[in-house]
């Protein structure tokens, strides 16, 4: 039943001139669900993520969000309920990190000051970086600053969130303070699509794990089913490949 | 320098009545060449090939003659078509659209340097573009082209005087009138250039504050 699904991706396509990057992917998350999407550089991970919140404008397919189809007359109240994380964090540098989890709130949302503050130190509470609200992101570590943008992403009240590879950027020793922030999240329930090769988390947190290659999706399965016993030369290669790297 | 003093003394009040007409003549033209300036960078950053090309051939153009030709040309030239100014506004014209050029390709430096990822990020959490221009990119664009835009507004202020040569009674003007009937345009023009000494360095001082008032870490590096 599409309808209780909260995001659901029908057979999206996308073209470069003459690549072909996503060759109609389909996906769809129930309510709480986690799903990792792995695969190997280049496979289509970041644009199928951009696509969903028309980021980058699929060539065809369908989102639904709730039901309701993503177009561009709704395009802007449609990512207000999608949070994004990216791979670079991308926090606003002239705004302190309070100011980073209210400015959405306020211009989008249309939030007052008063809420948009209580709600942004309510998410900052919850990745444990409430006493650097007045901090800039410069003054911060990659690791701190992922974690503003995941309380930045939060405080907009998603019905999902979308992470493009957020511990990417991050040196070794910082990614655990992310990835605990989203193992966090998933098991309090939020629906998430989250692209990574921290495979601790996918075993642990994810529902499903989706394997892409060449704009396809190769194989999804259950983290079990993915690590233990893929069916595809190719997954198994590519799990090894991650294991011996990560 | 007794004599330097008692002459001060006695024609410096009256020099000193070009003050608010260079300096208004400065501010409104400066000011007005700021926002010609941005919507010049829009053209070239976010328009069309029309307004690209646009705006291109517009800062070419008055980055590559001299103000005083664009000055005459406006008082003296354009009178042919029927359209007269009256010396001040002709001044004002001339110098806003000499500056916006040279505003405009400031600022494009500028808004180029910001990173694209948080224009990205403020589209992706819902904002419109406009919001994410205003909210996002100008603030950081505007702190990083403070220097160089601190500069021009000091190039544009010793700029007036030549709007003496059409008329307008600003400092210069003065100067060379005092000049002319004491005779002594040695000390008269000495003192003229204090007088801009003065000007230049307070502007340059409130701009200095500007830059660190505003400053915030890892949006410039001061
Ligand atoms: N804006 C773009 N223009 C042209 N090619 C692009 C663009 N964005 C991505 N690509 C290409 O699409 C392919 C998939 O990229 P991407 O979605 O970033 O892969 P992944 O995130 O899995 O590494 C790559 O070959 C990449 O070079
Ligand atoms: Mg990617």
């Amino acid at each position: 039943m599409s309808e209780s699904l909260v995001l659901d991706v029908r057979n999206v396509t996308k073209r470069y001139d003459s690549l072909e990057v996503l060759k109609g992917i389909s996906l769809g998350l129930n309510k709480g669900e986690t799903k990792v999407v792995i695969g190997p550089s280049g496979s289509g991970k970041s644009t199928l993520l951009r696509c969903v919140n028309h980021l980058t404008k699929p060539d065809a397919g369908e989102i639904y969000l709730e039901g309701e189809a993503i177009r561009d007359a709704n395009i802007n109240a449609m990512r207000a309920r999608m949070g994004f994380v990216f791979q670079d964090f991308n926090l606003f540098s002239h705004l302190n990190v309070l100011d980073n989890v209210r400015i959405c709130q306020m211009k989008v949302k249309g939030a007052d000051k008063k809420t948009a503050t209580h709600r942004a130190q309510q998410e900052l509470a919850r990745v444990g970086l409430e006493e650097k609200a007045s901090a800039y992101p410069a003054e911060l570590s990659g690791g701190q600053q992922q974690r503003v943008s995941i309380a930045r992403a939060l405080a907009m009240d998603p019905v999902v969130l979308l992470f493009d590879e957020p511990t990417s950027a991050l040196d070794p020793e910082l990614t655990g303070e992310v990835v605990r922030v989203m193992q966090q999240l998933a098991a309090e329930g939020m629906t998430m699509v989250v692209v990574t090769h921290e495979m601790s988390f996918a075993r642990q947190a994810a529902d499903e794990i989706i394997f892409m290659e060449n704009g396809h999706i190769v194989e999804q399965g259950s983290p079990d089913a993915m690590f233990s016993h893929s069916d595809h030369e190719r997954t198994r290669a590519f799990l090894n490949v991650i294991a011996d790297h990560g | 320098m007794p004599e330097f003093i008692t002459f001060g003394i006695k024609w410096l009040p009256e020099l000193l009545k070009g003050v608010p007409i260079t300096l208004s003549l400065w501010a409104i033209a400066i000011t007005l060449g700021f926002f010609l300036g941005l919507v010049l960078t829009w053209a070239r950053v976010y328009g069309n090939r029309f307004f690209y090309w646009l705006s291109t051939v517009y800062i070419e153009l008055f980055r590559g003659t001299p103000m005083l030709v664009q000055m005459f040309f406006i008082y003296l030239g354009l009178p042919r078509f029927g359209i007269v100014f009256d010396a001040f506004t002709a001044a004002v014209i001339a110098i806003t659209l000499n500056s916006a050029a040279y505003q405009a390709e400031y600022f494009r430096g500028s808004v180029l340097s910001v990173p694209k990822g948080q224009l990205t990020a403020a589209r992706a959490c819902g904002m419109t573009q406009w919001q994410a221009i205003c909210c996002i990119m100008l603030p950081q664009a505007l702190r990083r082209v403070l220097p160089q835009w601190s500069n021009e507004a000091i190039v544009e202020l010793k700029f007036t005087s030549i709007a003496y040569t059409i008329g307008v009674v600003e400092i210069t003007a003065l100067a060379s009138d005092i000049g002319s009937r004491t005779l002594d345009f040695f000390q008269i023009f000495l003192w003229a250039g204090l007088v801009y000494l003065v000007l230049t360095s307070s502007v340059a001082s409130f701009l200095g504050w500007l830059e660190r008032k505003t400053y915030v870490p890892g949006v410039t590096n001061v």
